[in-house]
């Protein structure tokens, strides 16, 4: 087979590019790209159980994408380019595409300040904007989220790092609150002992900080009161939602109910005090009324 | 209850029953404990059982690596001073299966007969949460139940010139070595460098003549027990744990 073509240099280029070189350039890219994705499932194997996942995933990006560009950049001699011309030539063509593509450059570098700050990571409960859910991927142009309703949501790097972002298992634990409400009959010490002791048998309801349980207010029609408890990021939910329920029963098998919204009206049996407009005018009165008109005339 | 079972077997002991039974071509493990019932199927012969304690830090949950023993009253230490005390730590009871030579270990079951607790050692920002635990210091070795809580020989070391005020002590599960016999033992020390700052590990090694003189039990009677977190194909976790916010 005749492959003398191969050295025929291309019209577009100088002599040194030869459809031959541009293909070796295409082979040799193809190459590394097939090789760094096997490098980075490799890694990914061996990583899995030593290192976060998060950290993990940012080696593998740094380690595919440096492969890729320093492969890049020491065969553009190939296709005719020379790299430190490229470098020169990237000031004026950097403002050019700088202006074209604002967005995506605008995400890529919020994508990397991302990475550095580290404000969020790989597993993570956010909320940013709007969205919450869990943190799927930090990639360089945008950031993907699973919202706890199952959704993927895409958010570009740039709106991540301008908003607001709330990491909720940025600390290892976190407080949460619950208001008991009971009759004013009822004995608040003893449903707060009952409280207290309940707390005491629950695992995660965190020692230190310790938990607090006081009465609160003086509502219209119950005593309230406030139930603070720390618990660890990853449990906070579940015991959150677990042990409200547990008040209310041990608190009902010791007789202490939660009232309803409740008024009491006084009906004050004062016979002697009659409203204003039910005091009968006197007749005379009246008389001078009625007879006003002729004695007008008059 | 601690041994190795080949199956079929019955145990029953301070209220935990836990059996292996054959039912035609599988065998099916169940475990009680109070109300909680726990059954699983095994498809395999010549398997067996091995029950022993386990780092105490799987129950209810595993969220922690860390176990915080709060002592019940402050202990004063020297500066300079090298002290040896023991505290107990609570027990978890890991059931095994393996093949005859004891080798491919595969956790069936963790279960405790103590109370559970957590609490966070540090600040709410970026302190670590920790089982907790509370003990009595001892000056010779105690003898608990075996099935609820176990010995650590602590070996406390002053590196400073002042006193040390000590009310708790942090370790962590990746360094772990228990041993069992009629006991639960683990040796672990505590290196004082000041007021706020200490480290924590354990002695890895096989006990041995050493502490033949010492009121306790000689320690080559005592079986290594497998841990849960020496099945895990750890990576590069440190062994001992750097207390930083204070003792």
């Amino acid at each position: 087979m005749d492959l003398d073509f191969l050295d025929n240099s291309l019209p577009i280029f100088d002599g040194t590019v030869t459809l031959g070189s541009v293909l070796k350039f295409i082979l040799i890219l193809s190459f590394s790209t097939f090789l760094a994705k096997i490098l980075s499932l490799y890694l990914r194997r061996c990583l899995k159980d030593r290192v976060s996942k998060d950290a993990g995933e940012t080696i593998i990006k740094i380690l595919y994408y440096g492969m890729l560009t320093i492969v890049f950049f020491s065969n553009l001699r190939l296709i005719g380019i020379n790299p430190s011309g490229f470098l020169l030539a990237g000031g004026v063509a950097g403002i050019v595409l700088g202006f074209a593509s604002q967005n995506i450059v605008g995400n890529l570098v919020s994508g990397f300040f991302l990475m550095v700050e580290r404000p969020i990571k790989i597993g993570d409960q956010v909320q940013i904007s709007d969205v919450s859910g869990y943190v799927i991927d930090i990639r360089i142009i945008s950031t993907l989220i699973r919202t706890y309703d199952g959704l993927l949501v895409r958010i570009p790097n740039q709106q991540v790092f301008t908003t607001n972002i709330t990491n909720i298992v940025g600390h290892p634990v976190r407080r949460f609150e619950h208001t008991i409400r009971i009759r004013y009959s009822d004995d608040a010490n003893a449903a707060i002992f009952l409280i207290k002791d309940l707390i005491e048998k629950e695992p995660f309801a965190l020692l230190n900080p310790s938990p607090s349980v006081f009465v609160n207010e003086l509502g219209d029609s119950s005593v309230n009161i406030t139930v603070r408890i720390w618990a660890p990021v990853n449990e906070w939910f579940g015991i959150k939602t677990r042990i409200l329920w547990d008040i209310k029963q041990i608190l009902e098998e010791n007789g202490i109910e939660i009232p309803l919204p409740q008024s009491v009206v006084h009906i004050q049996a004062d016979s002697k005090k009659v409203p204003e407009e039910l005091v009968a005018v006197p007749e005379k009165e009246i008389e001078s009324v009625l007879n006003y008109e002729e004695r007008v005339l008059a | 209850m601690y041994g190795r079972y080949n199956p079929p077997f019955s145990v029953e002991q301070e209220g935990i029953a836990i059996s292996v039974e054959n039912t035609g071509e599988q065998w099916i493990y169940r475990r009680t404990l109070g109300t909680e019932d726990v059954e699983k199927i095994i498809l395999g012969d010549e398997k067996c059982l091995i029950i022993n304690p386990v780092e105490p830090l799987n129950t209810p949950k595993e969220i922690t690596p860390n176990l915080l023993i709060e002592f019940e009253k402050t202990l004063l230490l020297a500066g300079g001073a090298k002290k040896k005390i023991f505290l107990t730590f609570p027990i978890e009871i890991g059931v095994f299966i393996a093949d005859k030579g004891e080798k491919n270990l595969q956790l069936l079951d963790v279960l405790s007969l103590v109370r559970q607790k957590f609490t966070l050692y540090g600040e709410v920002s970026n302190g670590v949460v920790c089982k907790h635990w509370k003990s009595q210091i001892y000056s010779i070795s105690p003898s608990p139940n075996p099935l609820q809580e176990g010995i650590i020989e602590l070996t406390l070391r002053n590196s400073s010139s002042d006193w040390a005020s000590i009310s708790k002590v942090v370790f962590s599960a990746y360094g772990m070595k228990l041993y069992y016999a009629g006991d639960v033992f683990m040796r672990a020390r505590m290196d004082i460098f000041n007021r706020n700052t200490a480290e924590t590990g354990f002695e890895l090694q096989r006990l041995s003549g050493e502490l033949k003189s010492s009121p306790l039990k000689d320690f080559k009677s005592r079986k290594e027990a497998f841990g849960v977190y020496s099945l895990q194909k750890l990576g590069f976790v440190p062994l001992k744990f750097y207390m930083g916010w204070g003792f």
